[in-house]
This record gives structure tokens, sequence and C-alpha cells, in this order.
């Protein structure tokens, strides 16, 4: 199997799952794609040193989760000079350019409401479809505390809807 | 974002969908983007490398048992593997031994990533076959039927070993179910008998290298150090002259000279072609489903004497029924429970089987044989949910799920689980019912109604249970504040204790 058909064997295998992990730390979706890119990149330029780790998903969450936080710095930065707008852009309304009422106004509830580890365990759930105990050893958590977090979750955004 | 859209009635699957719709939608497709030239890392050289990795390894540690397995199971495999992503990644690997042995290597969707031919036998057998992508129970029936086709399996004593590694037990028991079952067919359609010793396995070094030194498969290695370890009369010296017969052999040396196979006993299945129904042929999508099986063959626990003697069987009893059928499910029936969790009067059962819902009903009883009110929420491929009230903390309970089908088959039958409450729980649910409602609160009482009514919304019946006075009210539970949120990393998940 040459590298490049792995890496793409991967990429169609991950991508939703990675763009969930993203998305849901970002909770915009530019961004998101911006960081999937780097993310993919990252992994395709440090391949050739993980073989054999078995655990993919855990270490491309870890440079998905790196990346991001590499993302909010430089946003940081740019507001500290003085770009309030990107800053209020930021910290508000998030645009999610979907078609589908319902699909967007579950999911930007989802980003609104949820704290980022119910973000990421809900995404990777209901969104990507891994499953609760791949969930939990990807982001390293006990599975009771992913299946709790994400009862949790999933009744307050059914509270939120309903009240909305 | 306001919405006349109906928000307050989606119930849990309803936001999952969308949830799942929305990121559909959003997930871009970035592969073209991606500069494929830019260079790769080099890698780091052997000190640093082995470094990094032991660093890497030590940080996984915390969940290897699925890391490690992956990682032997590529070794086991020769590492023929580049890259162990999701799919891309070793999950189990299949052994199937006649002399000719062959190993299949699966991904987690069980589609082969690779097929060995481990002798030259084996791989006369697999060649000219592209068995990679193809889903296992295809490759299983290609492979067996191209044994019968070299006339392997044509003596009237043939003898088949499967082995199954897979880093879970339980997923290791539903596929060496599932390929014992393939095999099974595949002989019956080939109008072929065989006795089929069927076995999981876990990495042994020791197993490991005997497999290199006789040169035979791991999964038959495996096989000869457990009969020799069970029968005082063998010992390592028969190992060479063992490790050079066929399965056929091995199995007639068995019978002859009366060889303990302890566990093994139990796994030995006589496939018989009293059921033949078809010409040989390895069609692919023949293996399962197709040919509708045996009335009881569903239910037939795969580590027992199985498939045409076993016809006498009653047949599942139907969901109605789901409690009268509790012992036979403890055998392990055709629907197989993963783990369960109770959390906030929810049980959560997920399934190693993937089925069909028809009409799904629970029961929910108590040790005493008290049923408690319970209804399944919510129903998938993989996993439902249970609303259930008026338990007590710290006791255990058994549900009888009823009205679901395993994939593939059309008889609705009932399985039965086990889970307790936690205590912890119940001290939270104390605290908070005097407390005041909390932003995520959400009573179970609350929860109850609009719930129930989801459920009949999707088709789903309510259950027979014996309703009480007390449960009939409803009673509240309310457990969501900050307080579990401390309290949740004590709370065990009420795993697995499934009879299954």
């Amino acid at each position: 199997m040459g590298d490049a058909e792995a890496f793409q064997q991967l990429y169609q295998s991950t991508d939703r799952t990675v763009y969930s992990f993203i998305l849901s730390i970002l909770k915009n979706p530019q961004d998101a794609e911006e960081v999937m890119q780097e993310t993919y990149l990252k992994v395709w330029t440090s391949a050739a040193a993980y073989q054999s780790q078995g655990k993919p998903l855990a270490w491309m969450f870890t440079i998905a989760r790196n990346l991001c936080y590499m993302k909010f710095r430089e946003q940081k930065r740019q507001a500290d000079v003085g770009l309030e707008d990107l800053n209020g852009e930021e910290a508000g309304e998030v645009c999610l350019p979907l078609e589908n009422l319902a699909d967007a106004m579950v999911l930007k509830a989802a980003l609104d409401i949820l704290k980022e580890d119910e973000r990421q365990i809900v995404l990777l759930h209901a969104s990507a479809g891994l499953k609760h105990r791949e969930i939990a050893a990807d982001l390293q958590m006990p599975l009771a505390t992913v299946l709790s977090k994400y009862n949790r979750a999933m009744k307050k955004l059914k509270q939120y809807l309903r009240e909305e | 974002m306001k919405q006349s859209t109906g928000a307050g009635q989606w119930n849990r699957q309803q936001l999952e969908q969308h949830l799942k719709s929305a990121v559909d939608a959003l997930t871009p497709d970035i592969m073209d983007q991606i500069d494929l030239s830019t260079p790769q890392d080099a890698v780091l050289g052997p000190d640093l490398g082995h470094q990094a990795l032991l660093r890497l390894q030590r940080r996984m540690r915390r969940f290897t048992l699925a890391a490690a397995a992956c990682v032997c199971l590529a070794l086991m495999g020769g590492g023929g593997f580049r890259y162990h992503w999701e799919n891309g990644r070793v999950e189990s690997v299949i052994g199937i031994d006649v002399n000719p042995s062959v190993e299949l290597s699966i991904n987690r969707k069980e589609r082969v990533l690779e097929a060995r031919g481990l002798n030259t036998e084996a791989q006369a057998i697999i060649e000219g076959m592209d068995l990679k992508g193809v889903d296992l129970n295809v490759a299983v029936n290609a492979v067996v039927g191209s044994m019968v086709t070299h006339g392997y399996l044509d003596h009237l004593d043939n003898a088949i070993l499967v082995t199954v590694s897979n880093d879970s037990v339980r997923k290791a028991k539903e596929l060496r179910a599932s390929v014992v079952g393939d095999i099974e067919q595949t002989l019956r359609e080939n109008q072929v008998e065989a006795v089929v010793y069927d076995q999981q396995v876990i990495e042994d070094e020791e197993r490991k290298a005997l497999a290199q030194r006789f040169g035979i498969s791991y999964g038959k290695a495996y096989f000869l150090k457990e009969l020799i370890d069970q029968n005082n009369n063998l010992d390592m010296e028969d190992m060479e002259e063992l490790s050079s017969m066929t399965m056929e052999e091995i199995a007639k040396k068995i019978a002859e000279d009366s060889y303990e196979l302890g566990e093994l006993a139990d796994r030995a299945t006589e496939a018989s072609t009293e059921e033949a129904t078809r010409p040989s042929q390895t069609e692919p999508e023949s293996a399962s489903g197709t040919q509708p099986p045996p009335a009881t063959q569903e239910e037939t626990p795969t580590e027992t004497e199985t498939v045409a003697e076993t016809t006498s069987k009653e047949t599942q009893a139907p969901t109605t029924q789901a409690v009268a059928t509790e012992e036979k499910e403890e055998e392990g029936g055709p629907v197989e429970i993963d783990y369960v969790d109770y959390e906030d009067g929810m049980v959560y059962v997920y399934f190693l089987t993937r089925v069909n819902w028809k009409k799904p009903s629970v029961v929910v009883r108590d040790e005493e044989g008290n049923s408690y009110a319970a209804m399944v929420a919510e129903a998938s491929k993989k996993e439902c949910s249970i609303e259930v009230s008026g338990l007590e903390g710290g006791k255990g309970y058994t549900f009888v799920l009823g009205g679901l089908a395993p994939a593939g088959s059309d008889t609705s039958v009932a399985v039965k689980g086990y889970f307790e409450k936690p205590e912890i729980a119940q001290e939270v649910e104390e605290d908070t019912t005097s407390g005041p409602d909390e932003e995520e609160d959400e009573g179970e009482g609350e929860e109850e109604a609009p719930s129930s009514s989801e459920a009949k919304e999707e088709g789903q019946e309510s259950v027979p249970w014996d309703q009480t006075e007390e449960e009939a009210a409803g009673l509240p539970e309310e457990q969501q504040t900050e307080k579990q949120e401390e309290a949740e990393q004590q709370e065990t998940s009420a795993e697995a204790s499934c009879e299954g």
C-alpha cells in the first residue's frame, strides 16, 4: 500500500470524525476547515514517525487539538492588536452555512450551550458516529464519564431547544 | 434563530440525526488541498525513534488493551500494514486451519484488510482471489469454498480449526460465532461434513514462538499447546508430530486416543450436510442472510453442539413472552449484549449483534421479582435506551428486552441483561430532590411523559409491566445537578453484567 493511498484511505475514514472534533473545539466552520486542512497536512508529514501505534485517532486528535489552540492564540493576538470586530465575531454569532434550518438550529444550540468536553462527546457520537467506548479511549476518559456527560449534554440540548 | 419547527418536540434520536446531518453537510472535502508532495518528516533515528515510541506508548498505556492488541496483531500478521487507521486498522485476525492455513485480518467493520496463506497449500487456496475490502462472511465463504474445490474437505473426517484474535473477548466471541456459522453454512452448501473447532485467543509469546518454530499458524500452535497442556500423556515432544498433521489427522488422533480437550471440547461443532440446500459455489452474499436458517439455528449457542442436530429445540419465544425466555437467553442467544449502563433513570444497552426492532418491549425486575415501570425510549441497530423509574440505588436489576431480531433474521427474540443502579446516584438524587433546580435539571418525572409520547410517535409500543400505584404516579427522579458531576467520577458504570 503506497503512502498516498494509505493516507487517502485514512482521510476517507476519519474526515468526519476529525472535522467534528475540530468543530467542537473551534465552534466555527470556517476555522474548523482551515484547522482540518492543517491537521491532515501534519498527519501526512508526521506519518512516518507514527507507524504501529495502533491508536491513530487519539494521535490525530492531539494534533488537531494543538492546532485548534494555536488558532485561538492567533485569534487572540489579532484581537489584542485592536481587531475588536474579530473578537466580537468570534465570541458572538457563528454562521452555519446550512440549508436545513433544523440541522442548523440543533448544531448551533449544541455549539452555543454545551461545554467543550460535552461538545466533543456529542459531536463525536452523534455526528461522527463514534461509539462511546471509542470516544472514551480516544479522549482518554472513563467510559462512565463519557456516558454521563453525553446524557447530560443531550438533556441540556433538548431542554434548551424546548425552551427556544 | 428562533423557529417554529417544533423544536421542543425533538427527541434524542432526532437531535442526533440533526447533528449528524448538520456535520455531514458541513464537513468539507479538503483532500485535494493537501499537498502530498510536501516532504514527510524523516523517521527518527533508531534511538530517538525508540524513545519517541516509548513515550507515546507510555501515554497510551491507560487504554492500551485495544491499542496493544492492535500492535500485537500487526506483529502477528507480519506487520504488513503501514497504517492502522480506523478502517485500515486490523481489529481481529481470523485463522482458518484445515491443512491449508489462511489468516484473514479484518477491520472493525469486518472487512478484510489482508488475506494471507500461511503455507503453500493455503497460498494456492487464495491465489487469484482478491479478498481485500470484502466482507468477512463473504471471504470466509470463499476461502472455505476454495478449500472444498481444492479437495481439502472431501473426506469423512474433515476438521477445521477457527481461531479468532480480538482484544475484546465479547467481540471475539461474536466473531467466532459468526465465522463458525458462515463456515457451517458453506459446508452445508457444499455438502461437506466437518468438525469445526473454534477458539478465541490472546497473544502469547510462547505460543507465537511455537508457531514460528514449527512453521504453523498461531491458531494451530495455540490449539496444540492447549491440547498438550490438557493431557498428561502428551508433552512438547509430541508437538512436532502434531504440528505436521492436518486438522483432520489431529481430530482423528484426539478421538482415537481420547484426548481431553478441556474447554476446547465445548467448541467442537459438528457441521452436517443434512440441511444442504444448494449446490456448491462460493457465491458472494450467500454466506448469510439469504438462505433462511433452520428455525432454531439463531438461538443455538455457538459453544455447544450445533446446527442440524438441534432442530428439535423450540423456537424463540415471541416478544410478549420475554420473561419466559430468560433462562434460554442466559445461555447466550442470537442477540448479544455488549454492555449495559445505568444513568439518570435511563438504562443504555449496547449490542454486539446488530438488531432490527419490531415491537420493542421491556420488562425490568429486581431480584425479588418486582417489576418496574419501564419502556424502550429509543432503539437503534446497535443500542437502545430504556426509561425506567422507581428503582432503588445500590440494587441490581434484570431486564428482558423483547421485539428485536438479529439483523438478517425475521424471528423476534428476547434478550436478558442485568444492571445495577449505583448507590451514588441515589445519594445525589436524595440531595437534589430538596434542592432548587439547576439550569440543566430535567426531572425524570417531567421527562417521563414526553418521552413516552415520543416513543409512540416512533411507532414503538409501550411495554407490558406490572405497574404499581407508586410507579403509575411517575415519581420524579430529579438527579441532574452539579453534584452529580462531582460524583460521576466515582460512579462506576453498571457495566456489562448482562448474561451473555
